[in-house]
């Protein structure tokens, strides 16, 4: 049986199903998922190339973990924690991910970031969609890893501060230092494309 | 050589060994730890104030301080409200009070396992089990009023 | 220029972190203070524009041959059936010795077994609260279970 034969069927239904070892119905849930996942990872890596490796690992690691699967999240969730830990274990093999030490500490709770000029204008403002979407993608490979990582984790997981604190092993007022130092690089990048953009 | 030794080793001698072989593995297991340990429990409260509004509240130990800077918490003082002493065994569990509203009751499993269950106003909230060898040690918490904190320390003195 | 606690505080408000005293503070602060005010709408701009960014992103392979990968990984990784070898004089004194194994096995396992607990490594926890969450610093070897209980209430007498 193949997954197109499972079109109809809900997540639950064909989780159970996969869970049982019909190969057809996980791989209808792949291709409901793959993208969000795909997503995901490409927001913490900055790589095609590195987040579909990891994104078809975390596929092939669900399969491997689906009789633990308890259905107290829904399965994208599942799915997503499942592909950023990968993403995490991957940075910090990569020795991307600094550790946390008292210079970093203090770089990001004393930083530039405090002295910059608050935006006063919506530097958002009457940009198209795509556009947007264009300054944002430039905006996030302009920032590190850990500034990126609290990022994605807080705007695009929704995780709350103590959450990202646990995944990332730092503390709290780390977690939301380098979050306001991210978000106020953010919106300066953002401004200055749209002042370049002017001249 | 060789073949001398492959006769000699029929199947009731290798039986033998691996009785021999059991034995050797399974008493030390079955002789291991059947002492208690000497454990200090502490209740503490986490705040950003330089001061607690409590006189009997003293600034909790270097070392504990320490350890807790290391944990993803966001206050920046703990002050020791209670400290006692535990000398548990795997015999029965102990039940220490360390305030009108807060309980804990910690059983020795074997070894360095303890099962530490958290009583909150009488009612049981939390029970966890851990490897506590010396030095380590165990921070139960919670958020108190105000934006500060409540912990429950629990280290192995011996 | 603003006090670098009040801006994070700021930010924690936006996020809905602050405690509902703190919230309304900060709320105070906002309605008199022009920069607190800017910042907290920079904080939200931000927010904004990322909120559904990640929604446009596609996969760039087909759904075919993606999942073709993923297929072949799954059944690389999968258990193989052992493939019968010639019975060699060691393999016939092990199963001599396997029933004897065995035997001794069951006995030391069913030994752990009526034993309170193992005493093998790794933190359990059974709770009451599905908000609580353990942290391990293995390098101060603390282990910290944050409880949600009790939310607005203390065990300790600060207060």
């Amino acid at each position: 049986m193949t997954g197109h034969e499972h079109s109809s069927a809900d997540d639950e239904a064909l989780v159970r199903a996969a869970q049982q070892g019909n190969l057809g119905a996980f791989e209808e849930l792949v291709a409901r998922h793959r993208d969000k996942i795909y997503a995901r990872a490409f927001s913490m890596m900055r790589n095609e190339e590195e987040a579909l490796d990891l994104s078809q690992e975390a596929w092939v690691k669900a399969w491997q973990r689906l009789a633990q699967f308890q259905r107290e999240s829904s399965f994208g969730t599942w799915m997503t924690r499942i592909v950023i830990n990968l993403c995490l274990d991957q940075l910090r093999k990569q020795k991307r991910y600094r550790t946390e030490s008292l210079e970093a500490i203090d770089e990001e709770s004393g930083g530039v970031e405090r002295q910059m000029p608050v935006l006063t204008v919506n530097p958002t403002e009457r940009l198209e969609r795509a556009e947007l979407r264009q300054r944002i993608e430039i905006a996030l490979d302009q920032l590190s890893y850990e500034h990126r990582t609290v990022l994605v984790l807080h705007e695009f997981e929704e995780m709350e501060y103590k959450e990202i604190a646990r995944v990332m092993e730092c503390s709290i007022g780390t977690v939301m230092s380098r979050l306001f130092y991210a978000r106020r690089k953010l919106a300066v990048i953002l401004s200055d494309l749209k002042k370049d953009e002017a001249t | 050589m060789m073949a001398a030794m492959r006769t000699q080793l029929k199947p009731g001698g290798w039986m033998v060994w691996v009785v021999a072989f059991c034995c050797l593995f399974t008493a030390p297991v079955l002789l291991a730890d059947t002492a208690g340990m000497k454990l200090e429990a502490q209740l503490l409260w986490g705040t950003n104030d330089a001061t607690s509004p409590n006189p009997k509240h003293k600034p909790v130990d270097e070392d504990i301080r320490k350890k807790l800077k290391e944990l993803p918490l966001k206050w920046t003082n703990y002050f020791e409200e209670t400290r006692k002493s535990l000398d548990v065994t795997e015999a029965a569990a102990k039940r220490v009070t360390l305030s009108d509203r807060c309980d804990i009751e910690v059983k020795v499993l074997g070894g360095s396992k303890i099962e530490v269950t958290h009583f909150g106003k009488g009612e049981k909230v939390v029970k966890q089990t851990q490897n506590l060898p010396k030095g380590e040690m165990l921070v139960l918490g919670g958020n108190a009023p105000n934006s500060t904190a409540w912990l429950v320390i629990l280290k192995r003195v011996e | 220029m603003m006090d670098g606690d009040v801006q994070i505080k700021l930010q924690s408000f936006v996020d809905g972190e602050l405690p509902e005293g703190e919230a309304r503070a900060m709320a105070n602060l906002m309605a008199q203070d022009r920069e607190a005010a800017a910042l907290v709408a920079e904080l939200k701009y931000t927010r904004q524009a990322l909120s559904g960014h990640e929604k446009g992103v596609r996969l760039p392979e087909s759904r075919e041959f993606f999942w073709s990968k993923i297929q072949r990984e799954i059944e690389r990784t999968a258990p193989v059936a052992p493939v019968p070898r010639p019975v060699s004089w060691l393999v016939r004194v092990r199963r001599i010795l396997t029933p004897v194994a065995a035997v001794a096995a069951v006995a030391i396992a069913g030994f752990i077994a009526t034993r309170p607990a193992s005493a093998g490594s790794g933190v359990e926890t059974s709770l009451s609260d599905p908000g609580a969450f353990t942290y391990r610093d293995f390098a101060s070897g603390t282990t910290l279970v944050w409880l949600s209980y009790p939310a607005e209430d203390t065990l300790a007498d600060g207060e």
